[in-house]
């Protein structure tokens, strides 16, 4: 054996004595380790489970919210009025963001806003979250990133779109940024609108991709979409007829409603001035007005046909009955009532073609106040009108029992009571619709209505007699006719009430009408305030709006014309070969 | 007895393996569906985007105009109108003449 050949047992480090607590040591140490990770795991896992539980899901489980689409509004025919599409809208970090002068002048430059503006808003640095500008176009926000500012974003809202612009302002209404209606139909129907949001819990991995599904989902609702009755092209045009009426006659304001009488459906309600609905900088409260729903005005002659038909209803009169109004001057008390000219011997179809107000106050006073009362409100005077629409007013009627006789008297030539032009349209579908009230809806019904029973049928078919009488040679309104179809109506001119009293030189021209007299589809209701370029007669002002608009409306409805037309067509027919 | 245990052992774990599996393809299948979906809503709204950008091309304003000022159209009125009637009877605006 050699020196070098030492053999494991016999090794001489291993012939010291080793103490035995030094391996004892070791071992103790290793379980003392083991026991820690243990405690450990049970510390983990049972003892405060729920806190790293929540940690846990704190670090990949995300709420993802489902927005709900808002519904759009569409016209009679289905084209849009109003939809949301999504923009972009612009934030930053003002904690983080990069204060490069260069380029935040540029910023300011693209979000339309000086320098100091843009300034303000980024002042705060505690803040992680500004809005610098919400809503902004496309290509601005892809310029903006192009800027490539660390700490500016972008990130997408829905916007409300309204394609028809200010025709239909009035009617659409809008929203705010935040997708609440503000106005018209917005306002209204914004709780069937705005459908609900929905979420869904998620687990997302390292790279943000969604990869489970926690939980059940809840889906989002969207609004639901909401057609109206109004026909938007029926719309167009009579704006550009009012816009066209109250630029020429320097008028201040102008409003067209136009019902269809089988339905009852608003087939338009336009007011000038009007606004842009997607620009909204800058309005007054002259274009906000809804003037149709919500300015009242007294109805002067236009309440004339009113009080005749209840005479002809109570066999107080007859049409053909002759009522002596020389010398045009009736006295009543201490007041005189006048007709701008005095007409001498007239049938009652003449009183109204010619609105006599002394023909109308005596057959007036041959009735109870209560039965002229009655009749007004049976037509919707002194009531809001049935739509739904933010700030409709009811007008003014007076209970009968504080009539002075005087006040009877006015009233049945429309002064002492007010209402709105909408209210006087559908007043009117009771001369239409063969002696009943038609209600009336702003959505698409396209369902033929019966309404409240005012008149008999024989009756309204006088009074639309009468009515055809205005609007021919001889009556007030001659330029209310439109070629092909037979018209009726009345005009009606107010004086405009000022403070306690009425303006000497302010009037109000309006004419509410019937087409085609005989088998009326439309009622059109036209009014012009403060016209001032010289003429402001309803008759002139108001009666050639009434004439294109039910012109072009009965064309687009596909009615036929019912008068004889001398026809200009200029190519002869050939026959067509099989 | 052992070999039993043995195979039992195999089969857990390839159980085990095969659970891993399916359930990284359950999550990428997951991403995919998400994708997906979010592509479908994306179209969605830009769908209906180019319906109202289609729309606003075609308001009344709009297309009176191109009519009036490009193709020199005119508004029509019953006198350049013919009516017809199903039926073949030949009703025009000049039959509308006949009656009162």
């Amino acid at each position: 054996m050699s020196r070098r050949s030492v053999q494991y047992t016999s090794s001489p480090l291993l012939a010291s004595k080793t103490p035995i607590w030094r391996s004892q040591f070791i071992v103790a140490v290793i379980a003392a380790g083991f026991l820690g990770l243990v405690a450990r795991a049970a510390y983990v896992q049972v003892i405060d489970n729920a806190f790293f539980k929540r940690q846990g899901t704190v670090r990949f489980v995300r709420t993802l919210d489902l927005p709900a689409n808002r519904g759009r509004i569409l016209d009679r025919h289905g084209n849009i009025l109003a939809s949301s599409v999504p923009v972009p809208s612009i934030w930053a970090n003002p904690e983080d963001i990069e204060r490069d002068p260069v380029k935040l002048k540029a910023l300011a430059k693209l979000l339309g806003m000086t320098g100091p503006e843009l300034d303000k808003k980024l002042q705060d640095e505690d803040k992680i979250f500004v809005w610098l500008k919400r809503q902004v176009d496309e290509s601005i926000a892809k310029d903006i990133e192009a800027l490539k500012i660390k700490g500016v974003y972008a990130r997408k809202e829905y916007k409300r779109i309204y394609p028809e612009g200010e025709s239909v302002a009035h009617v659409v209404g809008f929203t705010n940024v935040e997708n609440l209606g503000q106005e018209g139909v917005e306002l209204t129907f914004n709780k069937d609108l705005g459908g609900r949001a929905g979420s869904r819990r998620v687990i997302k991995d390292r790279l943000g991709r969604v990869v489970e599904d926690i939980g059940e989902m809840v889906p989002p609702v969207d609004g639901q979409d909401l057609q109206l009755s109004i026909d938007s092209k029926v719309q167009y045009f009579a704006y550009e007829k009012i816009k066209e009426t109250v630029i020429a006659n320097k008028a201040a304001a102008g409003s067209v409603v136009v019902l269809d009488v089988k339905t009852g459906e608003v087939l338009a309600l336009v007011n000038y001035p009007s606004y842009s609905p997607g620009k909204r900088g800058g309005l007054s409260g002259a274009q906000l007005r809804n003037r149709a729903l919500t300015d009242t005005f007294e109805p002067g002659s236009t309440m004339k046909p009113l009080v005749v038909g209840l005479a002809l209803e109570k066999g107080i009169v007859k049409p053909e009955t002759l009522i002596q109004t020389a010398p045009g001057r009736l006295q009543m008390g201490t007041a005189t009532i006048t007709d701008a000219h005095p007409h001498g011997v007239l049938s009652v179809n003449e009183v109204i073609q010619k609105s006599s107000n002394v023909g109308t106050v005596k057959i007036a006073m041959q009735m109870q106040p209560h039965d002229m009362w009655e009749i007004f409100t049976q037509v919707g005077l002194g009531q809001k009108p049935q739509v739904p629409f933010p700030g409709a007013v009811a007008g003014r009627l007076r209970a009968y029992k504080t009539w002075r006789p005087i006040e009877q008297a006015t009233m049945s030539y429309g002064y002492g009571l007010s209402a709105s032009l909408f209210q006087l349209a559908q007043a009117y579908t009771v001369f239409a619709h063969d002696g009943e009230m038609v209600p009336v809806s702003l959505v698409k019904t396209n369902q033929d209505v019966t309404g409240a029973r005012v008149f008999s049928s024989h009756n309204a078919a006088a009074i639309r007699n009468m009515l055809h009488m205005v609007t021919i040679q001889g009556g007030t309104a001659p330029k209310a006719q439109t070629m092909g179809y037979s018209v009726g109506g009345k005009t009606g001119t107010a004086h405009k009430v000022e403070g306690k009293g009425y303006a000497s030189k302010k009037y109000r021209g309006f004419f509410v009408g019937i087409a085609p007299i005989d088998n009326p589809r439309i009622v059109v209701a036209v009014m012009v305030d403060e016209p001032s370029n010289g003429v402001y007669f309803g008759g002139d002002v108001a009666a050639p709006v009434f004439s294109q608009t039910v012109q072009q409306t009965l064309r687009m409805m596909g009615v036929q014309p019912d008068m004889a037309v001398k026809p200009q067509v200029v190519t002869k027919v050939e026959k067509e070969s099989f | 007895m052992s070999r039993v245990s043995f195979l039992l052992w195999l089969a857990v774990m390839a159980s085990a393996l095969y659970l891993v599996r399916t359930q990284y393809e359950s999550r990428s299948l997951t991403t995919d569906i998400d994708r997906a979906t979010s592509e479908a809503r994306r179209l969605e709204v830009e769908n209906d985007r180019l319906d109202v950008e289609r729309r606003a091309q075609a308001t009344p304003l709009r297309v009176e105009k191109l009519a009036r000022e490009q193709l020199h159209m005119r508004t029509i009125t019953p006198a350049i109108t013919q009516y017809a009637t199903v039926g073949g009877a030949a009703a025009s605006a000049a039959s509308a003449e006949v009656r009162p």
